[in-house]
């Protein structure tokens, strides 16, 4: 190309095709070239295209995507092998069909390629039962094996009541210590435990929310110290003081209440007084004198009756059959 | 399976009446009956359906014809017998408690009937220190409402039956032992500010001499509402503190009507949720409306269970309702029509009855 003393434009020469194999006209425009390498077109009106430096050299052809793996997956593979560690999720390794976020109007939660939402969350594909067995084996040869004697639950609660529970954990980072592996739980059963009535009673006001009426277990979790020894020890020294604080009467227990009482007990009620009173003044046992008369109307099977239904109606609540327990007992008390 | 039922005043037909082939069917009230028994106690929907048929009908139920047997087989020299009525709401408690006290009225028996409890323990507009015992409140309008009410309901025997004993309203005023009962009644009427008391003398009158082995007399008290009787109330002082219910003279002697500490009677009564003060609205059951006090005052009582209408009475209902032309609607004729009823009201008896209004 000659420069003249007048400029002009530079338009499109074929010889350039055979020196940069990756130029090719435009059509319709003689002044812009096509790159094959970055699929797009330039200007060559100020000069040949190897002025333009950007396109030379200087940048790493884009490669094809392949096939996600996914598609090569055989179905007996080894799920660990995939997954080894707690990575992020992997559009392209993971063979399910997840789809995850809000749907626009009249769409679907959009699919897991470059699906953000999918990778933003902790993901458990790393710890598949599969995985959790592995993880077994290699940990079997630091275990010692478990007591054949001691193979069904009623036997390891036989010995062993008291069962004391803490955990460990392992992670890579600066520091082996974890603040949580500090936690004691202890969980007894009540029953074995030597409480008569009284001591129940005022253990179960004492440990509150402890305890589960379903399954009869006290669980007490101690963490208020910074070593594990010393919250084990704690929660030991919790179980001992609870045994026998409820064994204790204090002088201001007799201060008890009918409110306080957990249950219902039909004995000294205004329910028992206003039965006697009634069927003492129906005269149903004939003539008679205070003390025997009770004990002869109190073992009626009228009245037995009747005590279990108020009783049952009181500590249940209201419903339906219950209500119509009573009104039969009351009927029969009454001969109606 | 519909039939009217008519009665004469001779109460042996109402006996006949009152027997189990006769489940469902609507039986009328003679007016002669209806205006002195209820002049208050009915629900104000039923007084309006009265009005506008201009009868009055009841539907004979199992739970009011339960508490008519008993009334029967009970031995009335044995204390007072209590009845409750429970069940959802618009069911038909009220009703089943007007139809037991119908029945104790064609009997005889003297009716103390306060049609509904929670209106003395709220908009209480005058609130008087009792003359009688200081740290009492009186509420005279709400009592000389009542024995107005009281005195048409049982007009004829009030001349017979005699005072037990003398009683001393004002230096002036007083009522001597052997006086008409009538008279005991106009004196609270006429001087309203002693009216409360008057009440509560008549109420203590009426037990006793019920509890005679001579009385010639039975007393049946018919509360409705019972539960307000042990439950809050929102009557304040002057000084903005709430009154507890055992300073109202009012309700004090009530209570001490409803202990079956007297004979020669009985005692029926309905639960009600609808005017009680501080419940939730879906209770029914007998504890949870009475409380721990209202159960254990009650305590033994025979709870009766008032269900919503069953296919018969639903059915029953229904063809009144046609008969009186009082469904217009072209399609609440038709089968379709009818199931669409019975599902909408779910045979409820009060709820039918509404919708039906818009019919």
């Amino acid at each position: 190309m000659e420069s003249t003393a007048k400029k002009r434009r530079c338009s499109f020469n074929k010889d350039w095709e055979t020196t940069y194999h990756w130029v090719k006209p435009v059509q319709g425009d003689s002044q812009r070239v096509f790159c094959e390498v970055c699929q797009s077109s330039f200007s060559v009106s100020h000069g040949a295209p190897e002025r333009s430096g950007r396109e030379f050299g200087s940048r790493k052809p884009r490669r094809e995507e392949g096939e996600p793996r996914t598609e090569k997956m055989p179905l007996d593979q080894d799920w660990t092998a995939v997954y080894p560690a707690a990575t992020p999720f992997r559009a392209g390794s993971v063979p399910l069909p997840v789809r995850m976020g809000y749907p626009m109007k009249g769409g679907v939660p959009p699919e897991k390629k470059g699906n953000l939402e999918l990778i933003k969350i902790p993901n458990f594909l790393h710890l598949t039962p599969a995985a959790i067995k592995k993880h077994c084996e290699a940990l079997k040869p630091f275990c010692t094996e478990w007591p054949s004697a001691l193979d069904t639950d009623a036997k390891c609660d036989e010995h062993f009541p008291i069962k004391v529970e803490c955990t460990d954990y392992v992670s890579s980072g600066l520091s082996v210590r974890n603040p949580s592996a500090r936690i004691v739980q202890l969980k007894v059963k009540l029953s074995i435990l030597n409480l008569d009535d009284h001591a129940r009673k005022k253990m179960l006001k004492l440990v509150g929310e402890r305890y589960c009426k379903d399954t009869d277990v006290l669980t007490i979790t101690t963490d208020s110290c910074p070593l594990r020894q010393q919250n084990y020890d704690y929660a030991q020294y919790l179980l001992t003081v609870l045994y026998h604080e409820s064994w204790k009467t204090e002088a201001w227990e007799a201060e008890k209440t009918v409110a306080d009482m957990e249950e219902y007990s039909w004995e000294g009620s205004p329910s028992q007084k206003n039965i006697m009173d009634m069927l003492l003044r129906m005269k149903v046992a004939g003539e008679g004198e205070g003390e025997e008369v009770q004990e002869q109307l109190l073992a009626r099977s009228e009245v037995q009756e009747y005590k279990d239904s108020v009783t049952r109606l009181k500590n249940e609540g209201d419903n339906e059959s219950s209500v119509l327990q009573y009104k039969e007992a009351v009927k029969k008390v009454f001969n109606l | 399976y519909f039939t009217m039922l008519n009665l004469t005043s001779a109460s042996a037909s109402f006996q006949a009446c009152q027997s189990e082939k006769h489940l469902g069917q609507f039986y009328t009230l003679p007016s002669a009956h209806f205006r002195p028994l209820f002049p208050h106690g009915l629900p104000y929907r039923y007084q309006q359906q009265v009005k506008t048929f201009n009868e009055a009908c009841f539907m004979v139920r199992p739970p009011a014809l339960e508490v008519i047997s008993y009334l029967k087989k009970a031995d009335y020299s044995k204390p007072a017998l209590r009845y409750l009525f429970y069940g959802v709401k618009g069911s038909g408690k009220t009703m089943s408690l007007c139809h037991a006290v119908h029945f104790c009225y064609t009997q005889g028996w003297v009716v103390l009937h306060i049609p509904d409890a929670h209106l003395w323990v709220k908009n209480c507009k005058e609130l008087l220190p009792s003359s009688y015992n200081s740290a009492r409140f009186d509420q005279p309008l709400q009592a000389t409402t009542w024995l107005r009410n009281f005195r048409t309901t049982n007009e004829h025997l009030l001349s017979q039956i005699k005072t037990k004993r003398r009683y001393v309203w004002t230096k002036r005023e007083s009522t001597d032992e052997g006086r008409p009962l009538g008279e005991l009644v106009n004196q609270g009427i006429s001087r309203v500010k002693s009216s409360s008391d008057v009440v509560g003398a008549l109420m203590k009158d009426l037990r006793l001499q019920s509890s005679q082995p001579g009385a010639d007399f039975r007393l049946v008290v018919a509360v409705d509402g019972v539960n307000a009787l042990w439950g809050r109330s929102t009557i304040k002082k002057e000084n903005k503190s709430a009154v507890d219910l055992e300073e109202l003279t009012l309700i004090h002697n009530l209570k001490k009507l409803m202990k079956n500490d007297w004979t020669g009677g009985a005692i029926i009564t309905t639960l009600s949720q609808t005017g009680s003060l501080y419940t939730p609205k879906s209770a029914y059951l007998p504890q949870e409306l009475l409380g721990e006090t209202g159960f254990d005052s009650m305590d033994p009582f025979i709870p009766v269970s008032v269900p919503n209408y069953s296919e018969k009475e639903f059915e029953s209902a229904y063809l009144y309702y046609l008969d009186r032309k009082w469904l217009q609607h072209p399609q609440s004729r038709t089968e379709d029509g009818k199931k669409e009823l019975s599902f909408l009201s779910s045979k409820n008896p009060s709820m039918l009855d509404r919708i039906c209004g818009f019919l």
